[in-house]
């Protein structure tokens, strides 16, 4: 009786059962690789905004302060953004602009509050203050980048959860240490209570 | 615990059942879920195919939408700028809300112009910083969404009314207002009263009367009749040393709740100086809760009782009809004279009244104890004479045109008025209410009302003064408050807000009423307005009438509001709906409340069916077993039995069905027969049994002393182990497998004074509107899946004719050994370094170990997605707490987000946290100041005083959890006989 498989089937199963495992961990490695990678988290990606703002003409060129804007940077959970109000009120009497500025001016107008795109987003279990940061030392910078050279606003860092701890790790606790009995250290700044609750 | 233990005859027990060794109640002794294996009976094939999928899917339930992809959510620029409002900074706008026309203040937090949560006003006098439950439930009537938001017309659609108001309005004045009727629940405000009178000088032929079902004007009547003048009568509990409540519920809730318990409680926090509660009544309350000694009488027995306590203390001549006062009773009051207080109820007639303030003024408590002012709601006529007189003119013919403000006749006025139908015969009938009740259905015309929280005006507290209601949003477009509704049919177009702000112009000297006004927003209340206290003296020729007694033989019947929904009002409330009923814990529904002996004679067991016959009327209701109620008497709570309203229709039975005028709150000659019908009663007395010695612990007055003497170290049974074990974190010489903990800085921890717990609620409902935490319906609940973080224990004790009773809140206990921490596979619960118990609801993968290994029972699991599916819309959630999905664990927090806030403002402002900073959720809402929080590290902190009681115990402290949540035993001052046992 002749052989159902020739020799090669017993390759072929063979390469196909290691196709399989390949897969598998090229999956794992390439799922790993590709959501700690910056394409995945957009950085350096601007949104296209509805009026083309440049934080590098405000900030870089006029030297603006951030906080002019961003008023409640240093008290709030929110660093603010601007009021159409604010904007005209150099704008109104400066020739510059033009038509780009047409729809803050019909918001302001109209009372219409006025939609940008989100580009720093933090999820909504991820309870972030401002204020903290900012009067703990932390400049804008270190986590906006340098947002005075960049025309179109886009995140310096992921903004991921391991991006948060990369810091929170690192600065030392105020106080004596809080240990557990294994001689184990609790970190106050990596309680998960900091930031979800 | 649960079961009868002869040689502790004193042991507590939490339901009939658990009492009886009925394996019903055991189950939820030995399981949290009993139901859990019947809820999945799963066959083994389906089992594995369901496991199989679910294994195949598992992968795909971490895919959430990726930051990536997500569609922007986009960021907002205001047009222009508000100013103080700081962006992702709450704002409080003080106001007050209205109960029985009565005024609460109240601070109202809002985010981003949304309302989240509701705080007592610390200025008001109605609250003072505290709130009930009522009041913390009101944001979710804010955004029910069957809310009216346009106009309708009855048959058929909805119109705009506006040009046809001023129509209506010179149609009015046209014939001055003939056959014109306006029926207003009770009204204080005086904005809205100048605005009536006005309306009324303009139609004068028109007549206004108030109307509320559970109305507290007997009172005022009987001051009639001793005084020869209507009167308020407001008591000043924290002055008592002796006081005796004759039917009253003077704690239960209403509009002053708040500030009688805050009173009751700091006349109880001292024991040198530590009054002492009587209380004869037929249905347990919450005063009768934390009476000392507590005397389970029928309702016919009370004017008896009432004429008896006068009689020994020489006020009407003695009546020879065989009532034996309790000995020591008139003895207590002789010796506290003046600092002492009698107060009868809602439900005894005006002579009982005029009884009980003749005695007020024999002792000399008039103005110690008792104030009396003038009436604090409107002069208009009230009660069940006002409308019954209104259903005759109806008949008559003599009422043409009916307007309806806030106010549902066609549900809760007494049957045989019939007002529904009689409504319906009016020609012109229009009505301004919230929802399409069972009255709007009946009107003409319905205009929508705005919500208090959106409404201008102003309310008077029980003493008189005023606060002012500001709106914390805009009312939707096309609803108006009351005043607004008047001055439209006065002719006037002015908006609320110049209205009010028109009124209180006259009131404020000239020249500073910009000032003045700005800040009495800002503060609530108008300073200087309460009710000078008017002297009294026995009208000449006094004499009480003896009052008519309940008609025919049989059951005796009373009326009763109910503790969750009062007269019906809040029944479209799901938090309120499923807030457990302080006494019987049932949720979702009311029953025919009945003493055991009773309904063993009549062969009724709890959820049994049953027929009720009351002078022609009938109704079938499930009874309820609530021991301490005394025999032969059944007490029907009203509120339920809506025919409308989303949530509110078809749940529990209407009382209102049976009430009669003439007898509207206690009725005789009722006839109750089993049904032969079984009902589902969800109540939630055996959830969370805990299983362990001396859950809930008090001290008798007597022996305190001794304790004291002894340094805190010698107990006695009754005060269990209280004094002897240190539950403070450092200290502890009990060796323990679990991590030790070393904190340097806060670490938090929370003592629960019971004796300061009237059991109120308050507490339960404010950690739910704080944490988001949903309402998850009836079938759920009976489940044992009900949601509160917080839950109050309630104990009986003793014999269930006439058990002690007690209540113990019960939240996470932050264990500093915490078992639910050790057997979680994903360390989705875990220790932080302020030693909070902390959980972490992305790692949770919802395999319930940590529930099932906790000995407190106070653990959540969300088995759906209850907050989507709660009622509660996201967008009005607070945005501080994440809201978590279902397969997730929950449970207390102690408030983590405010902890946070605090600490974020302490470090902004570069100094250490306050002791008192940081308050949690139920703590701020306690009238009584129940809970103490704090660092229990630093000796000088509230907490850690507290906890340094000798009355401080750590429930089930036998299991070495080392609780961070401690109890302080209550102090009770029982009599004497049962002292020595």
């Amino acid at each position: 009786m002749a052989q159902i498989f020739p020799p090669r089937s017993t390759t072929i199963a063979r390469s196909i059962l290691a196709g399989i495992v390949a897969a598998v961990l090229v999956a794992a490695v390439g799922g790993y690789v590709v959501t700690r990678s910056d394409w995945y988290w957009r950085v350096g990606k601007a949104e296209p905004q509805p009026v083309p703002f440049s934080h590098l003409l405000h900030a870089g060129d006029l030297g603006l302060d951030c906080r002019y804007c961003h008023t409640t940077v240093e008290r709030s959970a929110l660093a603010g953004i601007p009021p159409a109000q604010t904007c005209l009120g150099c704008h109104d009497g400066l020739p510059v602009g033009g038509a780009a500025l047409g729809p803050l001016r019909t918001a302001f107008d109209t009372g219409e509050p006025f939609l940008w795109n989100r580009v720093h987003r933090v999820p909504d279990h991820a309870l972030f203050h401002h204020g903290i940061h900012v009067s703990s030392g932390v400049g804008c910078a270190t986590c906006h980048g340098p947002v005075e050279e960049m025309p179109r606003i886009a995140k310096a860092g992921t903004l991921s959860m391991s991006w948060c701890l990369d810091c929170h790790r690192e600065v030392e606790p105020v106080g004596p240490p809080v240990t557990d009995g294994d001689g184990g250290l609790l970190h106050p700044l990596t309680d998960c209570s900091r930031c979800h609750r | 615990m649960t079961e009868r233990d002869e040689d502790r005859p004193e042991a507590t027990w939490r339901s009939l059942e658990a009492l009886d060794g009925d394996a019903g109640a055991l189950r939820w002794r030995d399981g949290e879920f009993p139901d859990l294996a019947r809820a999945t009976a799963t066959g083994r094939r389906s089992l594995l195919k369901l496991m199989g999928a679910s294994v195949a899917l598992a992968g795909t339930a971490g895919c959430e939408r990726l930051p990536a992809e997500a569609p922007a959510d986009p960021i907002v620029s205001r047009a222009g700028a508000t100013p103080g409002h700081v962006p992702g900074e709450p704002l409080f706008f003080a106001t007050s809300l209205p109960l029985e026309g009565y005024g609460r203040g109240v601070l109202v937090e809002s985010h981003e112009g949304r309302p989240t949560k509701i705080e007592g006003n610390p200025l008001h006098p109605a609250s003072l910083g505290a709130t009930d439950a009522f009041a913390q439930a009101a944001i979710l009537s804010l955004y029910a969404p069957d809310r009216l938001r346009a106009a309708l017309r009855r048959g058929g659609g909805r119109r705009r009314l506006d040009g046809t108001l001023a129509q209506l309005a010179a149609e009015f004045a046209a014939d001055g207002g003939a056959g014109l009727r306006l029926l207003t629940g009770p009204v204080s405000s005086p904005s809205l009263t100048a605005g009536i009178a006005s309306l009324l000088d303009r139609l004068p032929e028109a007549r206004w009367l108030q109307w509320s079902p559970v109305g507290d004007g007997n009172r005022l009547d009987g001051a009639a009749l001793a005084f020869g003048e209507r009167l308020e009568t407001r008591l000043d509990l924290a002055r008592a040393s002796v006081i005796v409540a004759i039917d009253d519920d003077p704690l239960g809730p209403g509009p002053n709740q708040v500030a009688n318990g805050a009173g009751f409680i700091a006349g109880r926090r001292d024991p040198a100086r530590f009054s002492r509660l009587w209380v004869f009544e037929a249905c347990p309350s919450l005063t009768g809760a934390r009476a000392d000694r507590r005397f389970p009488v029928s309702p016919r027995a009370v004017p008896a009782i009432a004429r008896a306590v006068a009689a020994a203390l020489g006020v009407v001549p003695p009546a020879d009809d065989g009532v034996e006062l309790p000995p020591g009773l008139v003895e207590d009051l002789r010796r506290a004279g003046p600092a002492a207080v009698v107060t009868a109820g809602r439900r005894a007639p005006p002579e009982v009244h005029a009884l009980v303030h003749a005695v007020n003024l024999a002792l000399g408590a008039v103005g110690t104890t008792v104030h009396h002012t003038r009436p604090v709601l409107a002069g208009a006529p009230s009660g069940v004479a006002a409308l019954a007189a209104l259903a005759a003119e109806i008949d008559a013919g003599a009422v043409s045109r009916l307007v309806v403000i806030d106010a549902n006749p066609a549900y809760d006025a007494p049957a045989d008025l019939d007002l529904a139908r009689r409504i319906r015969r009016v020609p012109f009938s229009l009505c301004l209410a919230s929802r399409l009740d069972e009255t709007a259905a009946e009107c003409l015309w319905t205009l929508p009302l705005a919500h208090p929280l959106e409404s201008w005006g102003d309310l008077r507290a029980p003493n008189g003064t005023v606060g002012l209601m500001q709106p914390a949003l805009a009312p939707p477009a096309g609803t108006m408050t009351a005043l607004e509704l008047v001055a439209r049919l006065a002719g006037s177009e002015a908006p609320a807000r110049e209205l009010v702000r028109g009124y209180w112009e006259q009131a404020f000297p000239p020249g500073e009423f910009e000032a003045a006004w700005l800040r009495t927003l800002h503060d609530g209340v108008v300073e200087g307005t309460a009710f000078e206290e008017i002297p009294v003296r026995l009208a000449p020729g006094w004499e009480v009438p003896p009052p008519v007694p309940a008609q025919g033989e049989g059951l005796t019947v009373l009326f009763a509001p109910d503790p969750s929904v009062w007269d019906g009002q809040f029944a479209d409330n799901a938090w309120l709906q499923e807030l457990p009923k302080p006494l019987t814990k049932l949720v979702w529904d009311n029953a025919i409340l009945i003493a055991p002996a009773t309904a063993a004679r009549l062969g009724l067991a709890n959820g049994d069916g049953a027929v009720l016959e009351l002078h022609g009327r009938a109704l079938e209701a499930p009874v309820w077993l609530l021991p301490g109620h005394a025999p032969d008497c059944v007490t029907l709570p009203l509120g339920y039995g809506h025919r409308r309203g989303d949530v509110a229709r078809g749940l529990g039975f209407d009382a209102y069905s049976v009430r009669r005028s003439e007898a509207p709150w206690v009725d005789g000659g009722a006839v109750l027969q089993p049904s032969g019908r079984r009902h589902l009663l969800a109540t939630t007395q055996d959830h969370g049994t805990m299983v362990g010695r001396d859950l809930v612990r008090s001290v008798p007055l007597a022996r305190l002393a001794a304790m004291a003497a002894l340094g805190g170290e010698a107990g006695g049974e009754a005060a269990g182990e209280e004094a002897g074990e240190e539950t403070e974190v450092a200290g502890e010489d009990l060796p323990s497998i679990y991590p030790e903990y070393d904190y340097s800085g806060p670490a938090w921890g929370m003592a629960v004074d019971l004796n300061a717990c009237i059991g109120c609620n308050a507490c339960v409902i404010a950690c739910q509107v704080e944490n988001n935490v949903p309402a998850v319906g009836k079938e759920e609940v009976a489940r044992g899946r009900e949601m509160h973080w917080l839950r109050i224990d309630r104990y009986w004790e003793g014999d269930p004719a006439d058990p002690r009773i007690h209540f113990q809140p019960v939240l996470c206990m932050h264990c500093e050994k915490a078992p639910c921490e050790v057997v979680c596979p994903v360390n989705a619960t875990v220790h932080d370094s302020e030693g909070l118990n902390v959980m972490v609801y992305n790692r949770c993968i919802g395999t319930r170990y940590c529930s099932n290994n906790c000995p407190y029972k106070v653990r959540r699991f969300n088995w759906f997605d209850y907050a989507d599916e709660g009622g509660r819309p996201e967008v009005t959630a607070n945005p501080d707490v994440t809201l978590r999905e279902r397969g997730v664990m929950e449970k207390c927090t102690y408030c983590v987000q405010r902890i946070q806030k605090a600490r974020i403002q302490a470090k902004l402002e570069d100094r250490p946290i306050a002791d008192g900073e940081v308050v949690t959720a139920c703590q701020q809402a306690c009238p009584t100041r129940a809970f103490t929080f704090g660092d229990i590290t630093d000796p000088a902190s509230a907490v850690s005083r507290a906890k340094a009681s000798p009355l401080n115990y750590g429930l089930l402290e036998e299991l070495n959890t080392r609780p961070r949540t401690t109890y302080l035993a209550r102090i009770d001052d029982p009599p004497a006989p049962e002292e020595a046992s």
